[in-house]
């Protein structure tokens, strides 16, 4: 039985950093229809997953993929086995005065590393970061992987790795969509979203910590509804088949 | 003045007041002596090139050190000058040796090391020669410092303070050897100190400072017995400063008379003085004689001053007395006594005693 | 353990300490014995990097360092090389990031030499230029060491800066300490323990051995 719900309560979410401008406008629609209020961190999925093993007091935890989200499943610290709440999209962007058009194929990237135009590709770091993952897996599909090498630069996290594809220091990148959509990216860039055949399917899971009290539940809930889901689609991810 | 002595003329407001006109000759040993904060320190230091005074000069032997209005300021390391600090300032990474060399620049290298053991030998410290500073005593550590001082050849060696970071005895020693240094070496040397006595020991001249000017100067006894004001007298430590009239100039019987708070005195003729005029006077300890109660004595009747003790105070071998006058019981007279003689003539606080002011002793001088 | 990212961190080091020596000891020197108007303001402004945290240095050095700025620009039409994410602008960012380290222990040992030594030595023929060699040099040496000594190790753990503007290129930017730093994040602590352990021990043999050196001439200065 969920714990008694006051008006005072709010609860602790954990989302991963790609969240952070869609999630915002998720969490007013919440607190319209039922009048709480949420107090979301953004960060990398892995350090939360690492903060919540040590005993953060997270309730609910919104990772960028399925893997830190599972074991947390692994080690019984979540209420069950949780839902994907959206599926992470991928963007090219580049500056705006940077003169490499944006193709599907990226070709006109590997054209101007062939004319030594382009010193700097931002992705986010492949080693840990399920967008990082992904943007390598779409580059490799493409054959620039081995070429762009030398060339990258690796953010910590997709939020750093799109402010360093714009930075104009990089001449571009691979990022989140739904980093790229928000007006302070898109202000500053070009934008190409990337078909969603050239990399695995970024699964992004949600679970509920056992810890998790009414309110908490009750947005786990909400997120899967259509309202939310709509918003999820209008700024750069898409919607899990039910 | 001869051509081989040193003159200073300084002038100034910032950062302290000063106004000072200084001579030395070559062979003579001046005292710098004052209260803290007079400016005797910086007098030396802007001799030395540390410290640039508003306006003034300086002129040793033939050269030009300094002359603020033609803008002649030689720079310290051109000034031969060999200064003492008051700490020593030696270099404590290097030894006694070395210290001494470093300031030999102006020597071949290869003449350096003797002439540095030469000069360490002169200062009595032969065999010491590899120690470091901090493994030297203060009576050590200064003696290194003034090899080091003369090891520039100086044409004027200044001393602040040399000895007032040593302990008793080795300040004495330290004292003598100076006056034995003294004979070798011509040149003139400005000693800055706060003690009299060694002022008096070793000084040919004295300087009494006071908030950046010179009171008075001339051989350390005749401005010790007759200083040329109330301030100097303070200075040079006399207690029994007081004021006084003039009352009369007999110059039939060769004396002067003056009004001591209603006590009447008797001294030698002193015209300089107008009758009625308000004077300060001062009498030395070694000039007021005590009246012994078993011999009494012819020297009694000169201005004798009768009253009782008010503060008998035991320093070792000898009692320091004040008399409270019963003429006056606003004025006391302080001396000191042997202590035996203080118990042979059964002194104490409150026993009435009386002394006579030998006429020689009282030295008039101007109200400031 | 990462080869790279070790030798890379040694030579950030290594050239952050060549550049700040003869830089800190100028400055250190002139802050310990001349009063100007306005010398505490400088003062604090070289403290700057011990109370600022390293998020904001990575912000400015991005900001003033960017190709899209006006340094970045000066610097690239000198040497045909950019700031951001090169080894270049990570020495830039680390001078600047380890001003204190070097110039206030410095400070603090000309300071220590008292006034009247320099007048002695002066007193004594030495011109000012001999006197710095001589005498003030050699008196101020264990602190010059010291200075040099925490600048060395502060370098090698230099993060925050270098995570913010490094860009994680390897060879390049990825410094030891974000090579740690990633392997954790990769749940990999068996590769990150080690690499750990390894800095650890070199900073505290480094720092220990110069510590050992100097003491002796430490306590010189009474």
């Amino acid at each position: 039985m969920p714990p008694l719900v006051s008006s005072n309560q709010s609860a602790q979410i954990a989302a991963a950093s790609s969240l952070q401008f869609v999630l915002p406008e998720i969490v007013t629609a919440f607190k319209q229809q039922t009048g709480h209020n949420l107090r979301v961190t953004y960060g990398s999925s892995g350090n939360f997953l690492r903060q919540i093993v040590q005993g953060a007091p997270f309730e609910l935890f919104l990772s960028a993929d399925e893997s830190y989200a599972t074991m947390l499943v692994e080690k019984k610290l979540t209420v069950d086995s949780g839902r994907v709440y959206a599926l992470g999209r991928l963007a090219v962007i580049t500056p705006e005065n940077s003169g490499i058009a944006l193709t599907p194929d990226l070709s006109s990237f590997a054209t101007a590393l062939e004319e030594g135009h382009l010193q700097h590709f931002a992705i986010a770091n492949p080693d840990h970061a399920p967008y990082g993952r992904a943007a390598r897996e779409t580059l490799q599909a493409l054959g620039l992987w081995q070429a762009l090498q030398p060339r990258l630069v690796k953010g910590e996290n997709v939020a750093q790795a799109t402010q360093f594809a714009i930075s104009g220091s990089s001449q571009g990148g691979i990022v989140a969509y739904a980093l790229a959509l928000a007006p302070a990216i898109s202000r500053l860039s070009r934008v190409l979203p990337i078909d969603q055949s050239r990399h695995q399917p970024i699964r992004q899971r949600m679970v509920l910590l056992k810890s998790a009290g009414g309110i908490a539940r009750l947005f786990y809930d909400f997120l899967s509804e259509p309202e939310a889901q709509a918003i999820f689609q209008r700024r750069g991810f898409e919607v899990p088949q039910v | 003045m001869d051509d081989s002595g040193f003159k200073l003329r300084l002038k100034q407001q910032q950062p302290i007041p000063l106004d000072v006109e200084i001579e030395c000759r070559a062979g003579e040993l001046l005292a710098l002596v004052g209260p803290s904060g007079a400016g005797k320190s910086t007098i030396l230091r802007t001799i030395a090139g540390l410290h640039r005074p508003d306006a003034g000069s300086i002129q040793c032997g033939q050269a030009v050190w300094l002359d603020r209005q033609s803008n002649i300021d030689v720079p310290v390391q051109s000034r031969r000058i060999g200064f003492v600090f008051q700490d020593y300032a030696l270099f404590p990474h290097l030894t006694a040796q070395q210290n001494v060399i470093i300031a030999l620049g102006h020597l071949d290298s290869n003449r350096r090391h003797e002439r540095a053991s030469q000069l360490l030998e002169q200062v009595n410290l032969k065999g010491l020669e590899n120690r470091l500073p901090e493994n030297l005593s203060g009576g050590q550590r200064q003696r290194v410092a003034l090899a080091r001082a003369l090891a520039r050849d100086p044409e004027v060696l200044l001393l602040d303070e040399p000895f007032s970071a040593v302990d008793q005895v080795t300040r004495r020693k330290l004292q003598q050897e100076l006056v034995v240094l003294r004979r070798a070496i011509q040149i003139p040397i400005l000693l800055v100190t706060h003690d009299l006595d060694e002022a008096a020991m070793l000084a040919d001249r004295l300087y009494v400072l006071h908030k950046g000017q010179t009171l008075q100067n001339g051989k350390p006894g005749e401005v010790m017995r007759q200083p040329n004001s109330a301030l100097v007298a303070r200075l040079m430590g006399h207690s029994n400063i007081f004021s006084a009239v003039v009352e009369a100039h007999d110059s039939a019987q060769g004396v002067s008379r003056i009004d001591w708070g209603g006590i009447s005195l008797e001294l030698e003729l002193n015209e300089a003085f107008a009758v009625g005029s308000m004077i300060d006077w001062v009498i030395h300890p070694a000039h007021i004689i005590m009246h012994r109660r078993d011999r009494p004595s012819l020297g009694e009747r000169e201005n004798p001053v009768h009253g009782v003790v008010r503060e008998f105070l035991e320093l070792g071998e000898t009692v320091a007395i004040s008399l409270e006058l019963e003429a006056n019981q606003a004025i006391y007279l302080k001396f000191t006594l042997s202590r035996h003689s203080a118990t042979r003539n059964g002194l104490a606080v409150g026993v009435a005693a009386s002394v006579s002011l030998l006429a020689e002793g009282i030295h008039l001088m101007p109200k400031q | 353990m990462d080869i790279t990212a070790l030798t890379l961190s040694l030579k950030l080091a290594f050239w952050t300490c060549l550049i700040l020596l003869p830089l800190a000891v100028f400055v250190g020197r002139l802050l310990a014995w001349q009063h100007f108007p306005g010398k505490a303001w400088v003062e604090a402004i070289i403290a700057l990097p011990l109370v600022l945290p390293p998020t904001v240095l990575g912000f400015y050095l991005l900001i003033g360092m960017g190709a899209n700025s006006s340094f970045g620009q000066f610097y690239h039409s000198l040497t045909g090389n950019h700031l951001v994410f090169t080894f270049d602008g990570l020495l830039l960012a680390s001078v600047i990031f380890n001003l204190p380290f070097a110039i206030q222990p410095m400070q603090r040992a000309f300071e220590a030499i008292p006034t009247n030594i320099r007048e002695a030595a002066w007193c004594c023929g030495l011109s000012k230029l001999e006197s710095l060699q001589r005498i003030e040099l050699p008196l101020a040496w264990p602190g010059v060491v010291s200075a040099l000594a925490l600048t060395f190790a502060h370098t090698l753990g230099e993060f925050g800066v270098v995570l913010m503007v490094g860009g994680n290129i390897e060879g390049e930017t990825k410094t030891i300490a974000i090579s740690i730093y990633d392997r954790v994040q990769a749940f990999d602590n068996h590769t990150a323990g080690i690499m750990s352990a390894f800095l650890l021990l070199f900073s505290l043999v480094t720092i220990g051995l110069v510590y050992r050196l100097t003491y002796r001439r430490r306590r010189h200065g009474r």
